[in-house]
Order: structure tokens, then C-alpha cells, then sequence
């Protein structure tokens, strides 16, 4: 594992569609309106004969990539987060979910990563995937996750939706650290309490471990880039090490990993207080830029430490974050 | 109706060249709130101002309703509230700023606008239920409508077109902005949108098609529009998301204009210069 300010890379996703495009041809790539933001400008100079503009229309486009599958193309469907899973909801369940087509639905610019406002900002698109049977939801932490992702899907069974940051991509794991689609993956064990979050979350719950650890605080930390179907053997067994379970997504607390940890957990009958770190139940706003998001609606590592300090009744005031450094082409979570 | 747009004051006439003033007043206001982030709706701006001088030179201030379905447009209107002094100074310069309820992509909260919305291609269908709730109350406010040639590949735009061609929604007039510009390029490259004024009269609306960037033209469509007694009306208002800004090269990105220090120098040179010649 790295330490921040991470690196960055530019268009991972990129380039690993086009890597296996290259000697799959059943892979098509759609895209609504967002070609460039989506990383696959890249598949349009290079696979131009399977690259098809779909045009802002994204209903149209769902049903046009079920029945594209009906047919044994492998469609890649390409838009932001929030236009690829509320807007063509009926369209994924009844053409893609319901018929179990193997459509690759890739969402860019999760949570409020973008300052372009609620109508932007994908903080339901976990719930609303993961409610649907039958498919594979993903949310996977950094670049070399990204890099990984393209290979490991394209042969899953049936529907999968990817959320995907847009932009620079952090790289937090070493080059040997391999996504693994059936395994949540365990960074760390501890005894107080369990931190365990998807995608973009990771970065600040590694900061938030390492902070409490230095303060006396044994975390476990749980990286869970599969978020359907839900890996409850490894989180129960995590949890039951410890005294206390914080989760941390980029999305709405309802719907997502928070409640499928609740959920994972209560049927295990493990009672342990949990706290739930995303969206309060509420929109977000527009706004300059995302970290300010990040910081306002309390995704930060400050707020990590100070509701893992606070759920473990410890005394006195929570520990402080180290200050976000990052030079341009760095990224260190706030 | 408290958030209507209260354009010009009772009684005032505009001429043609005022309207073009207060274009060239919309272009430089837009030019001020995108600069300092070097980035921004600037082309929506460009291409719209026309459009928009000419509506809040035309709407009855407290009565008649503005919708501007695309959000990103939403710098136009709040440009000319500005200029017409209906938007505080400081509230504007707080334009995309954190914290600030004047964001780049229309809200829920953005103020002069009677409704705007991030997610293309549903405000005409709002648009339309505001013209239903005036036809119920008995009300002759009209419902101006902004909205993008890209939104019309949204499936809901024309959802909206047949329910308001067959209600007949009369007092609904729409400015359609043919910019022939969207994300991944010209529209023309990427989709087929054409012929746009026979797509809208064949679902039942009065249709013209026009130089939006005439306001002379643009008065005249509107009282046309405002004429109809018994159909939608839509101006399918033909534009260029760089227009009258000349010093922005020619490949300038439509939808997202990038303007770099020296490039905003230039541009606010170049406007208040012709600003200035027009009072010379």
C-alpha cells in the first residue's frame, strides 16, 4: 500500500478497454455525449468500427445495448454516473437486468467528486443498481484497480455497473495488488473497530487508520470493491474481531455499503454499533470543486476520526488529520 | 411567482439596438463570471445572449414565466438579471463559487428563473406544466422556454412536444438554441437532428426558423409566437457558441470554453471596447 500524496494516472480505463478490445471482438463501446470525460476517446481513434455514438439518450441506449447483447456483442455503455442509473432506470431493469444480458454499464464521476451539482453528482446510483436482480455492482479504489477491471468483468454472468472516478486516478495499492471480485479485500486486522469502504472512500479510511492507530486505536480496514454480490462471509468475520463497525462511501447512506454491511451483519446476528460516513440523506450542492464537497458533507478523514473516536467513547477530542499536500498531478484525499 | 422573472419595468420600450446592447452587456458579464476560473459555460452564453436579451426585454415582469431547461445555460439569464440590476452584484460575483447559490449548473436554488435543471431535456415537459396550471387558473402569462438542439435527442423532449402540441398550450413559447454544439463535438457529427422546424410543426406546433442572433428577428418571432391562438409555438433560433467574441480561436470548445488569463484579457478588451463604441 502507498502513502499519500498518491501519483496519479490519466485514462487507466482507457486504455485497459481497449488492451482487451483488441483480441475480443465482441466487445462494442457506447457512449452518451461523454466520450472524452469517459476515457474512450481512445476506443473511437482506435476500434472506430466498434465504437458507436449513442447521443444523449440514454434510455435509447440501454435498450439498444440489451438487445446488442441479445445478439452476443459485449456492450460497454459509457456516461456519467448519474444519467447511466437514474434516468434509464425502467430501460437497465426491463432490457438488461430482467432478460440477465451481459451489459457493462461504466458510470462515471461517483458521489459528489464533481461540483457540477445535484443534477450531477451519482449518490443513489449504488442503491439503485444494487436493488436491481441479477446484477454485479462495483465501485472499485484506485488506478490499479481500474486497470484490472476491464479483464475481470467482461465474462461475469449477466448485468454489471461500474462506478468509475473521472479524471486524475490515484494509485494506492502497489502493482501487485490484485482486484478480486469474490473477496472483500482486508487491508488491515484490528480489534476496536472495523473501517470498511468502497471506491473513493478508501483513500481518507487509510488516512482516518492511520491516525487512530497512532492514537492507541486498533482498526481493521476492509477495501470492498464488490458491493453486489456482497462478500458478508469476510466483513462478518472482520467485524466479529472487533467492537465497532464505521463505513465510508461516496454515496447516500441509504442503499449502499452502509446498509449492506447493516445488513450483512444483522443476519449474522453480530451486534455491533455501527456508524454510517456518506451523504446524510440528503442532495448535495454545486460548488467550485469537489474536495470542498468532500469536506462539507462530511466524507473527509477528520470526520472518519472523529465518529470512530466518538463510537468508541474515548476521551477527550478526536485526533487531527495531517492536512491534504498534494502537488498538481498528486492526489491526497481531504 | 415570487422567483418570475421581473425583466423591464412596466412601460418600457426596447428597441432592436438596446436588445443588441443588452446582448453584448450578457456576453461581457458572462465573460467576468468564467474568467476567473479560466474555465466554464461561456459558449452557452455567447450563443444564447440574443436570445435572452430579447425575452427579458419581452416578459411582463411578475407575470410571465422563464423556464431554461439546460442548466449550464443558466449563466445567460443570471448575466442579464445582472445587467437589468435584478441579481446582486456580489451575489454574481460569486458565480460557481464554493458555497455560493449562484452555481455554474442551474439548481433548484438558482434565482431568476422560474425553473432549470442540470439533467437535460426535462424542462419543456415543466415548461408545459406551468402553461397547464395557467390555462386552469385562467391566467395569460406566457411560459418562455429556453431550451438546446442537443436536448431534442432526449426521448422525453418529444414526450413533451406531443403533449403540449395536443393540449395546445398556446401561451408556451419556445426559444430552441440551434448551436449545433454538444459534449463530444458538432451535433451533425455525432446524430441527426434535422430538419428541426418540420420535426416541431409536425407534432403540432407553430414552427419558425430564424438567425438568433438577430434580435430585430428574434422580437418579431416572439410577437408571432405570442399571436398563435390555439398552438405551442417554438423559434428554432439558429447560432454559434462563439459568437461575438472574436478573439476565441475557432476550435473552441462549445459546451466548456477555456479561457486562460491573457485569453480573458483579450476578450474583455475586445468587448468593452465595442460597448464603448457603441456609446462613442
Amino acid at each position: 500500500m502507498r502513502e499519500p500524496p498518491y501519483l496519479t494516472e490519466l485514462k487507466p480505463y482507457g486504455r485497459a478497454l481497449v488492451d482487451l478490445a483488441n483480441h475480443r471482438a465482441e466487445i462494442l463501446c457506447l457512449s452518451g455525449d461523454l466520450t472524452r470525460q469517459c476515457e474512450v476517446d481512445l476506443f473511437q481513434e482506435q476500434i472506430p468500427d466498434r465504437f458507436v455514438h449513442g447521443g444523449m439518450a440514454e434510455a435509447n441506449m440501454m435498450s439498444l445495448a440489451g438487445a446488442l447483447a441479445r445478439c452476443g456483442h459485449i456492450p460497454f455503455v459509457h456516461t456519467f454516473g448519474v444519467f447511466a442509473t437514474r434516468r434509464p432506470f425502467d430501460q437497465i431493469a426491463n432490457a438488461i437486468a430482467y432478460p440477465n444480458l451481459p451489459v457493462r454499464i461504466m458510470g462515471f464521476m461517483p458521489g459528489v467528486s464533481t461540483p457540477g451539482g445535484p443534477s450531477h453528482q451519482a449518490i443513489d446510483d449504488v442503491a439503485l443498481m444494487r436493488a436491481l436482480p441479477n446484477m454485479t455492482v462495483i465501485d472499485v479504489a484506485d488506478a490499479v484497480e481500474v486497470r484490472q477491471v476491464v479483464e475481470a468483468i467482461v465474462d461475469l454472468p449477466g448485468p454489471v455497473y461500474v462506478r468509475l472516478k473521472r479524471g486524475e486516478i490515484p494509485v494506492l495499492f502497489d502493482d501487485d495488488h490484485v482486484l478480486n471480485l469474490t473477496r472483500a479485500d482486508v487491508i488491515q486486522r484490528g480489534t476496536d473497530v472495523a473501517l470498511v469502504a468502497s471506491g473513493m472512500m478508501l483513500a481518507p479510511t487509510l488516512a482516518a487508520a492511520r491516525v487512530l492507530g497512532k492514537h492507541g486505536v486498533s482498526v481493521a480496514v476492509v477495501n470492498v470493491p464488490v458491493l453486489k454480490p456482497f462478500d458478508a462471509a469476510t466483513i462478518c468475520q472482520v467485524v466479529a474481531e472487533t467492537r465497532a463497525v464505521v463505513t465510508a462511501e461516496n454515496h447516500s447512506v441509504i442503499g449502499g455499503l452502509g446498509s449492506a454491511v447493516a445488513e450483512a451483519i444483522s443476519e449474522a446476528g453480530l451486534g455491533r454499533p455501527l456508524r454510517r460516513i456518506g451523504l446524510q440523506d440528503t442532495f448535495a450542492e454545486g460548488s467550485l470543486d469537489g474536495p470542498y464537497l468532500f469536506e462539507k458533507y462530511g466524507l473527509s478523514t477528520q470526520e472518519l476520526i472523529r465518529v470512530t473516536w466518538s463510537l468508541l467513547g474515548r476521551p477527550g477530542d478526536p485526533p487531527h488529520a495531517p492536512a491534504a499536500r498534494a502537488e498538481r498531478g498528486e492526489y491526497s484525499p481531504v | 411567482m415570487e422567483r418570475s422573472v421581473r425583466a423591464s419595468s412596466r412601460g418600457t420600450r426596447w428597441t432592436a439596438e438596446d436588445r443588441d446592447e443588452l446582448a453584448l452587456r450578457i456576453r461581457l458579464r458572462a465573460v467576468r463570471m468564467v474568467a476567473p476560473q479560466g474555465f466554464g459555460y461561456l459558449g452557452q452564453a455567447l450563443s444564447a445572449a440574443e436570445q435572452v436579451a430579447t425575452v427579458f426585454t419581452t416578459a411582463r415582469p411578475g407575470i410571465d414565466r422563464l423556464v431554461c431547461s439546460p442548466g449550464h445555460y443558466v449563466i445567460a439569464p443570471f448575466a442579464a438579471a445582472a445587467e437589468m440590476g435584478l441579481l446582486d452584484e456580489e451575489l454574481v460575483s460569486a458565480y460557481g463559487h464554493n458555497g455560493s447559490p449562484i452555481e455554474a449548473i442551474g439548481t433548484e436554488r438558482s434565482p431568476v428563473v422560474d425553473y432549470t435543471c442540470g439533467s437535460l431535456g426535462q424542462g419543456l415537459s415543466a415548461a408545459a406544466g406551468f402553461a397547464l396550471s395557467d390555462r386552469f387558473n385562467g391566467s395569460a402569462a406566457r411560459t418562455y422556454t429556453l431550451i438546446s438542439d442537443g436536448e431534442m435527442e432526449e426521448g422525453q423532449v418529444w414526450e413533451a412536444a406531443i403533449f403540449a402540441g395536443h393540449f395546445g398550450l398556446d401561451r408556451l413559447i419556445v426559444l430552441l438554441d440551434a448551436n449545433n454544439s454538444q459534449v463530444d463535438g458538432p451535433i451533425d457529427t455525432i446524430t441527426t437532428i434535422e430538419p428541426i422546424a418540420e420535426k416541431w410543426a409536425a407534432f403540432g406546433w407553430h414552427a419558425q426558423d430564424i438567425d438568433g442572433h438577430d434580435t430585430a428577428s428574434l422580437a418579431e418571432a416572439i410577437a408571432a409566437a405570442d399571436a398563435e391562438t390555439a398552438r405551442p409555438s417554438v423559434v428554432v433560433c439558429r447560432t454559434s457558441t462563439v459568437h461575438g467574441l472574436e478573439c476565441l480561436p475557432s476550435d473552441a470548445d462549445g459546451h466548456f470554453i477555456k479561457l486562460p488569463p491573457e485569453l480573458a484579457e483579450a476578450a474583455l478588451a475586445e468587448l468593452t471596447a465595442k460597448l464603448e463604441a457603441r456609446h462613442a
